[in-house]
């Protein structure tokens, strides 16, 4: 028997009573029974064995020269890191805090439609442009936010005008996206988003009762039948796949992620990101009202999931959007940028958000956190600081340092590692501090749970889930 | 509790000790099995009055509840992984710090 071979980086864990995972650092990935396991780490293998040409194929070990396999997992680990040579490509800004829903999970201090205190200025909205600007990133993405940001229209298009303009002379792949409940867009302001190539985002959290409970307009019971009404004129106008939609997780949207689901299918989406409310910014009591376990939400999650892939067994296909992006990852040697789940963290270094006030924070968590007066994630104040200090100030510099799952604690080791990623402001907000503490932290419970999840249908090879999978992620 | 005595005591309904032997397990691996379990217990590590290649670790629940046999068996089952991953991390750690350093090497060197 040859034995000589030696083990490359691998994590590993325990699966099940009988099988082990192993999993390397670009992503490939292994199940070994117990004994194959103790044999692989014991050196006992036999290199002619098939389940050792597996592992060798996974780069987990090798018989070749060291050296060769090096050059080979530093080219695939530089791909799955590419997302990091960019740099800040995602700048959401707030044009104003008004708004006319009052959303039972809202976490913004938002302003009476009327009140024009908290609305961004010229002034401020230039020197916004002219720092994004001076990110280094070929591709420019606008997002803006609110507040709703359809309140104070003007100076979305203020904003658009002038980021055209710089970028006559800076010549970005630059897009918008404005992120809108679409009830007060007209049809002449969906026409001037629709000419200046502006996507738009709204929010659907389920069928019109749930919808209507967790997002309700200020001045109106009606407010699903508005949304519908806008959401048809929207499409005959830009075209039927024009508005993406994101769900928000409430307390009451539990036990209802088939409905929710169905009415995403009836409304006409093909996809849907099942997501789980981030309640830290929340009083206590308020979050009592509203928040819930997070072992519910995987649970509900487990089951949506499950739901949506007898959806596409039946023949409709349908997405859901935080299993394809973990599939990619798990099945595809590509590198996938996702601001909330990637390490280093995507915070700052991919994408910022800039208040209404010129204040700019490393992430929207940080503006949340500024509302009870924890500033720990401004970077600084577009009409005070320049690109320099903000972005490649120490501040940021010491958050990402602290946001890289390849050495925090217990992350380092996880078998989901190259999957994952890390949420330093979360980890701040709901544990004290950057580093976290992942034995009691929701985030890590529940990516623990769904990328389990994930491997137990992947060890299904069930032919018919795996083309689904593969449809997802293509 | 009973079908396991050695090396653990029980000292109160909710609290623990278990001996760990030095000369099996690495202190890396102890302490981060420890820190698996600290959602649930509060632990506290200590080198042995008796001898220096034993480590007391008391658990002490955190929420007054019995601890289970059940948890310990984990917890030895994590000492275990831990000590694995100590050892292959001796094998190859160097690689992987080939691998991060290759992958970053600025391209025109
Ligand atoms: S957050 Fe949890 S699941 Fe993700 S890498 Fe860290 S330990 Fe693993």
């Amino acid at each position: 028997m040859n034995n000589k071979y030696q083990i490359l980086p691998f994590r590993f864990v325990r699966f099940n009573d009988s099988e082990y995972l192993l999993t390397n650092d670009v992503g490939e990935y292994i199940f070994l029974t117990n004994d194959d396991f103790e044999k692989f780490i014991n050196k006992d293998l036999d290199t002619s064995s098939t389940i050792f040409q597996d592992i060798a194929s996974k780069q987990i070990a090798t018989t070749d020269n060291v050296n060769d396999v090096v050059k080979m997992l530093a080219t695939k680990f530089r791909t799955k890191k590419s997302i990091l040579r960019d740099f800040t490509c995602l700048h959401m800004v707030v044009p104003t805090l008004r708004c006319n829903s009052s959303c039972i999970y809202c976490q913004v201090a938002r302003k009476n439609i009327d009140d024009h205190e908290a609305d961004m200025t010229k002034k401020t909205a230039k020197n916004v442009v002219k720092t994004i600007f001076q990110s280094p990133s070929p591709y420019i993405k606008i997002e803006f936010q609110g507040g709703d940001p359809s309140t104070y229209f003007e100076m979305v298009k203020f904003i658009i005008e002038e980021a055209e303009w710089q970028n006559l002379f800076k010549k970005r792949e630059l897009g918008f996206v404005i992120c809108t409940n679409v009830t007060l867009l007209t049809p002449g302001m969906v026409k001037y988003l629709k000419k200046h190539k502006c996507e738009i985002s709204t929010s659907l959290d389920g069928p019109k009762e749930l919808h209507n409970i967790n997002r309700p307009l200020q001045d109106t019971i009606h407010t699903h039948e508005k949304f519908e009404e806008n959401i048809r004129m929207i499409r005959k106008i830009c075209g039927d796949n024009s508005v993406s939609a994101l769900m928000t997780t409430s307390k009451y949207s539990l036990g209802h992620f088939k409905e929710i689901i169905d009415e995403y299918v009836r409304m006409g989406y093909n996809n849907i990101f099942l997501r789980a409310l981030n309640p830290y910014g929340f009083a206590k009591q308020y979050k009592e009202k509203i928040a819930y376990p997070i072992e519910d939400f995987i649970n509900n999650y487990i089951e949506g999931l499950d739901y949506i892939i007898d959806l596409n067994k039946n023949g409709t296909f349908f997405i859901e959007g935080y299993a394809a992006l973990l599939l990619k990852r798990i099945l595809t040697p590509f590198a996938t940028g996702f601001v909330d789940l990637q390490s280093p963290a995507g915070v700052g270094i991919a994408g910022a958000i800039y208040d209404w006030d010129g204040n700019v924070y490393v992430a929207d968590e940080g503006r949340m956190l500024a509302r009870f007066n924890d500033f720990y994630f401004k970077l600084g104040n577009v009409n005070e600081d320049s690109y320099q200090s903000m972005f490649n100030g120490e501040k940021l510099h010491n958050i990402i340092k602290n946001a890289c799952t390849e050495c925090l604690p217990m992350c380092s080791e996880c078998v989901y590692n190259p999957y994952c990623g890390a949420d330093p402001v979360r980890n701040y907000s709901e544990q004290g501090d950057m580093v976290g503490h992942r034995p009691t932290s929701d985030m890590c419970k529940k990516n623990t749970a769904i990328i389990h999840h994930l491997f137990e249908l992947l060890k299904k090879h069930d032919p018919e889930i795996n083309r689904i999978f593969w449809s997802w992620i293509n | 509790m009973d079908t396991i005595t050695f090396p653990i005591t029980l000292i109160d309904k909710n609290k623990l000790l278990v001996k760990i032997d030095l000369r099996i397990y690495a202190k890396e691996s102890v302490n981060a099995a420890c820190y698996k379990f600290t959602n649930k217990f509060f632990v506290n590590q200590q080198i042995s009055s008796e001898s220096e290649s034993v480590i007391n670790v008391i658990f002490e629940s955190k929420n007054e509840e019995n601890i289970s046999e059940e948890t310990i068996k984990s917890f030895c089952n994590e000492l275990i992984d831990q000590q694995v991953r100590y050892n292959t991390n001796l094998q190859f750690g160097h690689i992987r710090d080939l691998i991060v350093e290759e992958a970053f090497k600025p391209v025109n060197q």
